[in-house]
């Protein structure tokens, strides 16, 4: 088990030696083979760590060394292992292995590959240290880790402004969520003494919303601001669709399958401190179900295919918050696992259109593409199946879970919300299969038609020579499939996951998730349970597809929707949503098209706003950026006018007595000493008057 | 390993000595003058490095190596020398930083180099006097002597405006100083006033402010802010700083950011709080109040800069703002994050200037208007900027990090302060990244664009003529040991936080500030009673403590 601690080093290495790889041209290319070796024996540590740790197990802290110790203060570098980091490093670990080898034939040639690989490497690093960190700092250094190497990948390719300014806007609007994580952390320091989950958790065994105080009930709000910013959420979003400048396996990675789920782990990590507040999962709830309509509503009438699968995500993140939100954390993690397969095979599969068509991304200007590219067509329906929720692949599994928990949850506490919450669900499920055909038949299906883009992959230095799979240069004319070893293999591996991971995985995930601290079993469902008025019994229907499965059913067993079991009821609603957006999406995209340009031409309005992303980019660069950019001109001008101008001025009086007794320029210097005499003279007064109402 | 106590000395006499005689020692040939001053002053880091080596921390509360011998003694004036961990830290700051400023300014310095050198050693001896100091009045003369030598190197090697951003330097601090000197003055007399003797060592005066009022600590503790504030520098008194940073040589750039700056927080840390503990408490809201417009303020105006060198000057503003707001929180996570702010500070702004210093000296423009997508030209340089601007934004894992959370956790922790001041002062996080980035998209990434005259050439290997090229061995040589120092700090400050604990806490109990987690020292508990646990209720203790200095006295008295 110790081993297990090097997790995160082997990447961070693999990261250096790939620095070392940026100098030296001839070492370019090996730079891919060594982080997919690191990240694989990651992945190889991360299923020796599964050994050890098992629902039976409990959790267990692997020491490595002290980082910040100050007073009482104490954060290590130590690491958390409960089934649910288990999980989490399954994703990070193994997603990250087979888009780390799509890259290296993706990447192929560009003139940054090594540098490339050096923030893939350094991502690994801060993302394992994330789900393995066992205080909230460790989680923090990985959280912003993670952070830089999304600026840094995103703004790839650096001489696009687009890509830079993306970049920029990630970080920053990610720093603003967590100004709201790092005072969490302060609370919690201070409401707790300590900010170990060990410590933590053992203090909140013996509280509930009653005995806890009133700090910690805010402590959660604070998180959940990181949570919003990490994970893209209303109202922090914005970064994520200007985040696909990023080449597209970073998209696959960073941007759907790993970092951006990072705020759903920290939720279901820090359950039980957000079971301490009354309201603080239901505020949770309510933005992700609000997240997933509204980027759902976008991503009906984007045309960039990358774009749509940015809105998506932010859709599903949405998802999952609404799973932890209504205290499933087996939902959201569950989802956030299947997630990771289809929807990086989903960014992977267009990466590989948009490698064939030479960087074109526009879905007008393709069409047909089934016989061209045929590996790829039926992988990305692969990824479009599961993400519609089509019964039995694993997206079905998993959002049904979340569904059928919160409307369980929302009828059982007699909670109209909930259910409110639970139905918007349900109507952004339809939604999604529709968005999500709709693009998959816009691309492949139909006449054949394409349009070959200007390829903006950046490296214009390397016309011709070096392009490793030497398939052709930027001078070809027609789209083509990928090499199958170096691309579309590990997507076949991603493909068999978005298939089998929901029937496979579910039990698994289930008792796993339930034996770590996310864990709503035993504290919430059991309070619901007696404030509802009846007595704790977990409901196992064996035998039943998915949803009554789940273990939490206990206080929810009476719950009844249609005077069906709700989660079965919800089921069969879910299904027929996903098969109507899927017929409809046919309907308009594959049998008539002409009635989808007709009725965007009848609802140009709407489509308009739609494509313009409600104009939410606008609203906040005139409401916030241009207001903060006026008041730093005004500090500037007020720092030289009044503040320098007021040791000016009061140089400038000997001077004028200068001029009657003497011809001296000191009198200027002398000017700036009284100034400041003056000055602090006027600091005196305040702070003279502040005492005396002081004391 | 037992140290001998005359180290300290040598740390002082040896930079000081070399520049009086260099003139003797390397004569007048520049590569020779060059080649000795690094020398001397890399001996100077080796030998500090041995008080980290052999330096007993276990102690580290009370000064170690302390070495006494008489000057005036009728007046109260000795040499005396002392260190702890505190002023360890920053003498390895600052014996660190110098070499590196001396290789760094190799290219840049082509006239009267002899005194430049000369300069920069008489300098070195003086900070290091300063951190060594025990005597406030040998303190307060290293403290002055710092301009001079500064005002030179401003006046002779600085840009154009050089000459009025000299005197304005020089004025503005040496007039705040003076009040300061009066405090000082004033606090010895309060313990002659009660009897005693002439003292003006650290020992004598810190227990100055049993033998005064209220009023008179706030006075003395205002005529030390005069003083240090301006040096360190605090809002609204910081205009002298952008003006000084900006015409200053690259190497003055640095000295100034990295140490001279952190005189004015260790002058704080060292002199104002400790000794005047009422008056520290009183006036800690305010100056944390100060600390925190003086992060958003200035980092507001960096956005809207377009000198790249002028963006730095101003985010020190705003960066020392953590640091007076850490100090004045007044408890162990303050204090200590504050002491490791001012090491940070010092490397990764000294880095940042280090590195705009290496692109004037290839494009004679600090425009950002004129510089972008310099990675293109300089792809060394470019992940150099990146890795110091990651660290001057406080990414966790770099060293800017740990001393900015925990003077945060500090404020929102304090009694003095609390969870407001930190969520304030907490969006200089935010702000820190605006400007930082804006920076850096601008100069670093974009499309390439270089001022006229300058070929926009992206091959990087030719050279000669306005070819530009990326970093020669000897700029990597300046950046690299920044580098490692701040992922040292940044992955085990450890290292330095558990010296720093006991000192941090012997303030906490001095200041008498009941943090709701310190229990308070017996030490204390003697000296003063009852605990203060709020400004508010300070007054009631106004009597006590002069009677016991009386007390203590009166066997002496009688005989």
């Amino acid at each position: 088990m110790e081993i297990a601690k090097f997790i995160p080093w082997l990447p961070l290495l693999a990261a250096i030696l790939s620095g070392i790889c940026c100098m030296k041209r001839s070492l370019r290319d090996y730079a891919s083979w060594i982080v997919l070796a690191a990240v694989a024996a990651s992945f190889g540590l991360s299923l020796i760590a599964a050994k050890h740790i098992t629902p039976e197990s409990g959790p267990q802290v692997v020491h490595f060394f002290e980082w910040i110790h100050a007073g009482s203060f104490k954060a290590d570098f130590s690491y958390y292992f409960d089934t649910l980091t288990i999980i989490m490093l399954f994703v990070v670990t193994g997603i990250g292995s087979l888009v780390v080898w799509y890259a290296g034939g993706y990447m192929a040639g560009d003139k940054g590959y090594a540098r490339f690989f050096f923030a893939v490497g350094l991502f690994i690093f801060s993302m394992t240290s994330l789900v393995m960190g066992d205080n909230l700092l460790m989680l923090f250094l990985g959280w912003e880790g993670v952070g830089l190497c999304s600026y840094l990948l995103i703004g790839y390719y650096y001489e696009k402004p687009s890509a830079v300014a993306a970049g920029k806007k990630a970080f920053i609007v990610n720093r603003i969520g967590d100004l709201g994580f790092a005072l969490g952390i302060f609370l919690t320091f201070k409401e707790f003494g300590s900010i170990q989950y060990v410590d933590i958790f053992n203090q909140t065994a013996h509280l509930d919303t009653e005995s806890a105080t009133s700090g910690m009930k805010i402590i959660p709000y604070l998180l959940m601001l990181g949570a919003f910013g990490k994970s893209a959420q209303i109202p922090l979003y914005v970064w994520l669709p200007d985040a696909m400048e990023g080449p597209t396996p970073v998209s696959a990675l960073i941007h759907a399958a790993t970092m951006v789920t990072a705020g759903v782990y920290m939720i279901a990590r820090m359950m039980p401190v957000f079971l301490l507040s009354e309201y603080a999962l239901t505020a949770v709830a309510t933005v992700g179900a609000a997240t997933a309509l509204f980027a759902g509503l976008i991503a009906l009438c984007q045309y960039d295919i990358k774009r749509v699968w940015a809105y998506s995500t932010v859709s599903q993140l949405g998802y999952m918050f609404l799973g932890v939100g209504v205290a499933s954390s087996v939902g959201g993690v569950f989802h956030l696992f299947t997630h990771a397969f289809f929807k990086a095979l989903l960014f992977l599969t267009a990466g590989s259109v948009m490698h064939a068509m030479t960087g074109q991304l526009d879905m007008r200007n393709m069409g047909g593409l089934r016989k061209k590219m045929p590996v790829t067509c039926w992988l990305m329906f692969v990824g479009c199946l599961a993400l519609a929720g089509f019964p039995l692949t694993a997206g079905f599994f998993s959002k049904d879970l979340i569904l059928g928990d919160a409307m369980a949850k929302g009828i059982g506490d007699h909670n109209g919300w909930i259910q409110v919450l639970a139905w918007s669900g349900i109507l952004t499920a339809f939604m999604t299969a529709y968005y999500t055909f709709r693009l998959w038949f816009r691309v492949f299906c139909g006449p054949e038609h394409y349009v070959m883009g200007d390829d903006h992959h950046g490296d214009d230095d390397s016309h011709g020579d070096d392009h490793a799979h030497g398939h052709d240069d930027h001078h070809h004319h027609a789209p083509h499939e990928m090499p199958f070893a170096r691309m579309n293999l590990p997507l076949c591996f991603l493909a068999v996951g978005a298939i089998a991971g929901g029937f496979l995985c579910h039990h698994w995930m289930e008792s796993m998730v339930n034996a770590s601290s996310a864990s709503t079993v035993n504290t919430a469902v059991e309070h619901v349970a007696t404030t509802v008025g009846h007595a704790t019994e977990h409901a196992v229907h064996a035998g039943e597809v998915a949803a009554d499965v789940h273990a939490e059913a206990g206080g929810h067993g009476h719950a009844s929707l249609f005077g069906m079991d709700v989660h079965k009821a919800v089921m069969i609603i879910s299904i027929i949503a996903a098969l109507a957006g899927i017929a409809l999406a046919a309907y308009f995209h594959l049998l008539r098209r002409e009635l989808a340009d007709k009725a965007k031409e009848n609802y140009a309005g709407v489509c308009d706003l739609l494509e313009n992303k409600f104009w939410i980019d606008e609203l906040y660069d005139t409401a916030i950026v241009r207001p903060l950019k006026l008041m730093g001109d005004l500090f500037f001008v007020f720092d030289r006018l009044v503040i320098n101008g007021i040791v000016a001025l009061v140089g400038f009086i000997p001077r004028l007595l200068g001029i009657t007794v003497r011809h001296s320029q000191t009198g200027v210097l002398q000017g700036y000493g009284l100034g400041m005499i003056l000055g602090l003279a006027c600091i005196l007064l305040m702070v003279t008057w502040m005492l005396s109402s002081g004391f | 390993m037992e140290l001998p106590f005359a180290l300290l000395l040598f740390l002082v006499l040896i930079p000081l000595l070399s520049g009086l005689l260099l003139p003797l020692l390397a004569g007048n040939d520049a590569e020779k003058i060059k080649t000795f001053t690094l020398g001397i002053t890399v001996i100077n880091f080796f030998m500090s490095l041995l008080l980290l080596v052999g330096y007993d921390f276990s102690n580290s509360a009370e000064y170690g190596l302390v070495f006494n011998t008489e000057w005036f003694s009728s007046l109260g004036l000795t040499f005396s020398f002392g260190v702890d961990s505190i002023s360890i830290w920053l003498i390895l700051l600052t014996t660190f930083l110098m070499p590196i400023v001396i290789l760094g300014s190799y290219s840049a310095v082509t006239e009267r180099v002899r005194e430049f050198y000369i300069w920069l050693l008489l300098l070195e001896a003086a900070m290091i006097g300063v951190f060594v100091s025990t005597n406030v009045i040998f303190f307060y003369i290293c403290f002055e002597f710092t301009l001079i030598p500064m005002y030179f190197l401003i006046g002779i090697y600085g840009s154009s405006d050089r000459l009025k951003a000299a005197r304005v330097f020089f004025l503005y601090t040496f007039t705040g100083s003076m009040l300061t000197f009066a405090g000082i003055i004033y606090m010895a007399w309060c313990n002659v006033a009660a009897g005693g003797m002439w003292d003006f060592g650290f020992a004598a005066l810190s227990t100055a402010h049993q033998n005064m009022s209220d009023s008179q600590q706030l006075w003395v503790m205002l005529a030390m802010l005069a003083g240090f504030a301006v040096k360190v520098p605090i809002f609204p008194v910081h205009t002298w700083l952008p003006l000084a940073h900006t015409e200053a040589p690259t190497s003055g750039s640095v000295v100034l950011a990295g140490v001279l700056l952190k005189l004015g927080t260790y002058a704080l840390i060292r002199i104002a709080i400790p000794m005047l503990p009422k008056a520290a408490l009183a006036v800690a809201p305010m100056m944390g109040v100060a600390a925190i417009i003086g992060i958003v303020y200035a980092a507001l105006i960096c956005w809207r800069q377009k000198d790249i060198k002028k963006l730095v000057a101003y985010s020190s503003v705003s960066h020392l703002g953590f640091c007076v707001l850490g100090m004045f929180a007044i408890n162990v996570q303050g204090l200590s994050g504050s002491v490791m702010y001012m090491i940070n500070h010092g490397l990764s702004t000294g880095a940042l200037f280090l590195l705009i210093g290496m692109v004037y000296e290839r494009y004679h423009t600090r425009e950002m208007a004129q510089l972008n997508g310099l990675a293109k030209v300089m792809p060394i340089w470019a992940s150099f900027m990146v890795f110091f601007a990651m660290a001057s934004v406080g990414l966790p894992g770099l060293n800017g990090f740990v001393g900015e959370f925990l003077t945060l956790l500090g404020s929102f922790n304090s009694i003095l302060m609390g969870p407001v001041y930190a969520a304030v002062a907490g969006t200089g996080l935010i702000f820190g990244a605006i400007y930082i980035l804006y920076m850096v998209g601008k100069v670093v990434w974009g499309p390439l664009k270089l001022p006229e005259g300058h070929d926009d050439h992206a091959s990087g290997g030719a050279s000669g003529g306005h070819h530009v090229t990326d970093l020669n061995r000897r700029e990597i040589a300046v950046l690299i040991p920044l580098a490692l120092a701040c992922l040292w700090l940044g992955l085990y400050p450890n290292c330095m936080l558990k010296t720093l604990d006991a000192p941090s806490q012997a303030i906490v109990d001095r200041v008498g500030l009941e943090g709701h987690e310190q229990p308070l020292g017996p030490m204390h508990r003697h000296v003063e009673n009852p605990l203060p646990t709020h400004p508010a209720q300070l007054t009631v203790l106004d009597h006590t403590p002069s009677t016991d200095i009386a007390t203590a006295q009166l066997p002496g008295v009688h005989q």
